[in-house]
């Protein structure tokens, strides 16, 4: 299953508008998927404050199945640059 | 910024006046007759004199209006333009600026860092002040892009403030500045949060944009530097926050 985070918006930065894309994709969400890939093309700019709603709700479900498609933008290799850190760092407390 | 410490006259005479927006005192004159720039009040041997205010504004100096807004106990009246009162209409103008800027040659590639950054520095404002306002709500939300530079500024509750909720150990607006730019905490806790701040740095350490952001009386820069993080104190107070982004 491949999600388009393009049809979300452009400009992916906002902490509840995370939790809102999440909330409205859950319906669609099929649990028994091998993997769910994310594709990144499309969108302007992506934070760590979106992506962190986002993708830690998608983990919840698929754990290890979520797989980040590649991307040239900047943007996005620092954001989840950053959500590692931050979960490496919240597992050492 | 912060090195010119001279204190700073409310009132400016017409040649000072000239100066800063870099016409000639004929030009103020003409301008005063014809209301596109009044002078504000006038002695009795007929001298003009300048706002500072009104004159920043008329320069369209975001920086400084931003500045005097966030640090002055009654804030002036924004321009509609640079005020975002609720978060959509940050959120909109974010994109126009992103759109804006992704069509310009030599940004493309560091734009979606540009507006990345901004976005962060921008939600936490409302994030941190949901329902909590001190007084204005909203954000300041100023840019050049001929300029490279972003300015963004806030009349809440400050950085210190919203860390001592989960760390009542941080005493001094500088320490506040320091971890939040450099550890996962949370002014929300138990809510998974604190990223953003650390990913403005490392993304300012590693793409080469400036950035500075003061909070209380602390400020503190990011640049390319080695080591990249460097505290001050401000020569005046703000209790929410103030943000320039250059690039």
């Amino acid at each position: 299953m491949r999600i388009a985070l393009r049809k979300f918006g452009k400009i992916l930065i906002s902490r509840p508008q995370g939790r809102e894309a999440f909330a409205a994709i859950r319906p669609s969400l099929d649990l028994s998927e091998p993997a769910v890939e994310i594709d990144f093309d499309g969108i302007i700019s992506l934070s760590p404050s979106w992506a962190d709603e986002f993708f830690s709700a998608l983990r919840n479900i698929y754990g290890e199945r979520v797989k980040f498609l590649p991307s040239d933008n900047l943007s996005v290799a620092a954001t989840l640059r950053v959500l590692r850190e931050s979960e490496a760092a919240s597992r050492n407390l | 910024m912060m090195q010119n410490r001279r204190k700073e006259k409310p009132l400016l005479g017409i040649g000072e006046a000239a100066a800063m927006l870099h016409v000639s005192i004929d030009t103020l004159r003409r301008w005063d007759r014809s209301g596109k720039l009044k002078a504000v009040r006038r002695s009795e041997r007929g001298n003009r004199y300048y706002r500072r205010e009104e004159l920043e504004l008329f320069l369209q100096n975001a920086f400084a209006l931003a500045r005097t807004w966030a640090q002055s106990g009654i804030p002036p009246q924004l321009p509609s333009h640079y005020y975002c009162e609720v978060h959509p209409r940050f959120q909109s103008r974010l994109e126009k600026m992103g759109l804006y800027m992704m069509q310009r040659e030599k940004l493309p590639d560091v734009a979606p860092l540009i507006v990345a950054v901004a976005g962060e520095i921008g939600n936490n404002s409302f994030d941190h002040n949901l329902g909590s306002w001190p007084d204005v709500p909203g954000v300041f939300f100023g840019y050049d892009i001929n300029k490279r530079i972003i300015v963004l500024a806030d009349r809440g509750q400050g950085i210190r403030a919203t860390l001592q909720r989960v760390r009542p150990d941080i005493s001094t607006d500088t320490d506040a500045l320091t971890i939040a730019f450099t550890e996962y905490v949370s002014g929300r806790a138990p809510e998974r949060r604190g990223n953003g701040l650390k990913f403005v740095r490392e993304v300012a350490e590693t793409y080469g944009l400036g950035v500075e952001l003061q909070s209380g009386n602390a400020v503190m820069r990011i640049s390319n530097r080695r080591g990249g993080l460097e505290s001050d104190i401000a020569p005046h107070y703000i209790r929410g926050t103030l943000a320039k982004i250059t690039f």
